[in-house]
C-alpha cells in the first residue's frame, strides 16, 4: 500500500456535546464546518472536498448539505459507518488529497439527539436487526454486547473489576477534559461495581450515553498546512477490514487481527512505540478486544493487560506499565454522539499530537494509534479500522 | 371512553408508556413477514438454498453462500448449542419494560446444528453456555414469529407444548397497564 506522503491532518474540532438537543444533524455538522474554516483561516471556497458521517440526516445526505451550506465541492463522500466513520473518511480523503482531487477536505461527523431518537435508531438499525435481533427484548446494542461480554468473560476469565480498570481510568481522563458530559463526576470502583444492571454482565457504567455533538478535522496537503501555519499530524499507516472472522459463532476478534502486522510494518513501528492509544469504547470489552487484536497483548490476555497498565493520560495511576488510553475519556465519559463518536479518537489524537490538548495533554506525545469499530448489523460489529498518526513537530 | 375518544387521547398523549396494552415489536421487513408466514405451520422453518444447501438466517433474498436466487423455506432441525446467555434489566420497548419490572428478561444466542447463529428468548431457566438446546418459532402477541430457546430435553413436538412455553413466558399476551389509554 502506498504511503501518505504529503498529506496531513489538522484542525481538530469537537463541539456541541449535549444529552438532548432540539437541533438536527445539519446544525452540528454546519457548526463544525464553520469552526474548521475559522480556525484554519480558510474561506468557504477553499473547502474543495467534504466527507460527512451521520445517522440522523434522514432523507438528506452530504449532497443536500452542499446546498444548505452554499458549498461547491469537487469531491464528496458519505461515510455513515458508525464507529469507523472517522477513520474511513480519513482514508478516503487522504487518498483524494494525494491524488490531487481536492487540496483541502473537511471530514465531519455529527448527530443530533432528539427526544426518543435513540430508540428509533436502535429499532431501525438494519434489516437483519429489525427481523432477528431487536424483537428479542428490544435492548438495542446493550443486548447484543451483553452476549459478547458474557462469552468473553467465560472464555478468558475477565471480571467486572477488569472492565472497571478501563472505565475508571477513562473517567479520570474525562475529569480533565471540559467537554466530556460526565467529566464533572468522578467514578470509584465501588460506584462502578454497585451500578444498576442493564443487560447480563453489562452495568450502567459499561454503557455509553447517547448524546448530540459534532467532531471534525481537515485533511490537506502538507504544503498548504505549512503555508497556513497550522500544526498538523502525519498519517503513517491505516487499514480497514469488514465482516472478518465471520466463522466465529460469537465475536472475539475483528479485522485488526488481520492487518495489524502490516499496519505496524508500514509505519516502521511496533506496539511498544505507541505513545497513546485511542480505542472505540462503546463497551469496555470492545476496547479490550482492540488492545489484544492490535498486538498490545495476546488474545485472552486483555484482562491481565489492563490490570497491569496505567491508562491515565498523566501516568498518575498505580501500575508501572503506562499507556495513555482514550485520553479525553472516550465515549464512556464524553457521551456517544452518533457518528461523531467514530471521529472522537481522531480529533483527540490530533489535539494530543499537536500539543493542543489542554488539561489532559500527554507529555511527549509523538505517536498515536487510533482504532475504530462499529455497525452491529445483527449479532456483532462488522467494521474495523485503524490508523497510526505521528506528530510533525519533532 | 368510547373508541373515538380513546384514539383522540392516544394521539394527544402518544407515549407507549401510557398505553393500556403494550405489545412486542411488530415491525419486520417483508422478508421477516415471510419468515413469520413460513413458520406458522411448523416448529421451525428457515430458508435453505436449493443449490448449495446453505441455511440462511436472518432471512434474505439471496443465498449468503452462493448468492443464488435459490432460497426456499423448509422445515429444519431444531437442535443447537447455546453460545451465550444474558438477562435484560433494561429495554427500549414498553412491552419489555413492563415485563422486566417484575423480573429480568432472559435472552440467548444459539449456534444451530444446521449452521446459522440465532438470537432468541430463553424459554426456561437453568440453561448455560455450551448446553444442548432446541430452538422453535412461535407467534408473539404482535402476531410476528419469534424464536424460543429451550433445553433439548423439553418436549416441543406438538403445537400445544410450544404454546404452553410461550404462555409461561407471557409472550402471547400484551403487557397491560391499568388506567392506560
Amino acid at each position: 500500500m502506498k504511503d501518505y506522503q504529503g498529506v496531513v491532518m489538522t484542525t481538530p474540532v469537537s463541539l456541541g456535546y449535549q444529552r438532548q438537543s432540539p437541533h438536527g444533524a445539519p446544525w452540528f455538522i454546519g457548526m463544525v464546518l464553520r469552526e474548521l474554516i475559522l480556525r484554519a483561516g480558510l474561506s468557504k471556497p477553499d473547502i474543495e472536498g467534504l466527507a460527512i458521517s451521520s445517522f440522523s440526516l434522514g432523507v438528506d445526505s452530504v449532497v443536500s448539505l452542499t446546498q444548505h451550506f452554499s458549498l461547491s465541492p469537487r469531491w464528496i463522500e458519505q461515510a455513515d459507518m458508525g464507529g469507523v466513520s472517522g477513520l474511513v473518511a480519513l482514508r478516503r480523503a487522504a487518498r483524494a488529497v494525494q491524488a490531487g482531487e481536492a487540496e483541502v477536505i473537511a471530514c465531519i461527523g455529527g448527530d443530533g439527539a432528539a427526544h426518543r431518537s435513540f430508540e428509533q435508531t436502535a429499532a431501525n438499525f438494519s434489516s437483519w436487526s429489525i427481523d432477528a435481533a431487536f424483537p428479542y427484548g428490544a435492548g438495542g446494542p446493550n443486548a447484543v454486547f451483553s452476549l459478547i461480554t458474557a462469552r468473553y468473560m467465560a472464555d478468558f476469565g475477565a471480571t467486572r473489576e477488569d472492565f472497571a480498570r478501563i472505565c475508571l481510568d477513562q473517567r479520570y481522563n474525562a475529569n480533565h477534559y471540559p467537554q466530556a458530559l460526565l467529566g464533572h463526576k468522578t467514578l470509584s470502583l465501588d460506584e462502578y461495581l454497585s451500578a444498576r444492571p442493564i443487560a447480563g454482565p453489562v452495568h450502567l457504567f459499561d454503557c455509553v450515553m447517547p448524546c448530540a455533538g459534532g467532531e471534525g478535522f481537515l485533511l490537506m496537503t502538507e504544503d498548504r498546512a505549512k503555508h497556513l501555519g497550522l500544526p498538523y499530524a502525519q498519517i503513517l499507516a491505516t487499514d480497514e477490514r469488514h465482516n472478518s472472522f465471520s466463522e466465529d459463532s460469537v465475536q472475539q476478534s475483528a479485522g485488526w487481527a488481520c492487518y495489524r502486522d502490516a499496519l505496524y510494518q508500514r509505519a516502521s513501528l511496533g506496539p511498544d512505540d505507541i505513545d497513546i492509544l485511542q480505542t472505540y469504547d462503546d463497551y469496555p470489552v470492545i476496547s479490550m478486544m482492540q488492545i489484544e487484536d492490535l498486538g498490545f497483548c495476546d488474545k485472552g490476555e486483555g484482562p491481565r493487560f489492563v490490570r497491569e497498565t496505567d491508562m491515565r493520560f498523566d501516568g498518575s495511576g498505580k501500575p508501572t506499565n503506562k499507556l495513555p488510553h482514550n485520553t479525553c475519556g472516550g465515549q464512556l465519559s464524553c457521551g456517544q454522539a452518533g457518528s461523531a463518536a467514530g471521529y472522537l479518537g481522531l480529533t483527540e489524537a490530533l489535539r494530543q499530537l499537536t500539543h493542543k490538548a489542554e488539561n489532559n495533554q500527554v507529555v511527549k506525545a509523538r505517536t498515536c494509534l487510533v482504532s475504530g469499530y462499529g455497525m452491529v448489523n445483527y449479532d456483532r460489529g462488522l467494521c474495523s479500522a485503524a490508523a497510526i498518526l505521528q506528530g510533525a513537530d519533532s | 371512553m368510547n373508541l373515538r375518544e380513546k384514539m383522540k387521547r392516544r394521539l394527544k398523549l402518544n407515549r407507549p408508556s401510557l398505553r393500556a396494552r403494550a405489545r412486542p415489536p411488530k415491525q419486520r421487513t417483508a422478508l421477516g413477514q415471510q419468515f413469520t408466514a413460513a413458520n406458522l405451520p411448523v416448529s421451525l422453518s428457515m430458508q435453505v438454498c436449493t443449490a448449495c444447501e446453505h441455511h440462511q438466517y436472518p432471512p434474505a433474498e439471496l443465498c449468503g453462500n452462493c448468492l443464488g436466487d435459490t432460497l426456499r423455506y423448509r422445515e429444519i432441525d431444531t437442535a443447537g448449542q447455546l453460545l451465550s446467555r444474558s438477562e435484560l434489566h433494561h429495554s427500549l420497548w414498553e412491552f419489555f419494560k413492563r415485563r422486566i419490572s417484575t423480573k429480568p428478561w432472559p435472552i440467548g444466542s444459539v449456534k444451530l446444528r444446521c449452521g446459522p447463529v440465532i438470537i432468541g428468548h430463553l424459554g426456561e431457566g437453568g440453561l448455560h453456555a455450551g448446553d444442548d438446546v432446541a430452538v422453535f418459532s412461535h407467534s408473539d402477541a404482535s402476531q410476528a414469529a419469534v424464536l424460543i430457546i429451550v433445553s433439548r430435553a423439553t418436549p416441543i413436538a406438538t403445537p400445544a407444548q410450544r404454546k404452553d412455553i410461550i404462555t409461561a413466558l407471557c409472550l402471547d399476551e400484551p403487557a397491560e397497564k391499568k388506567g392506560g389509554i
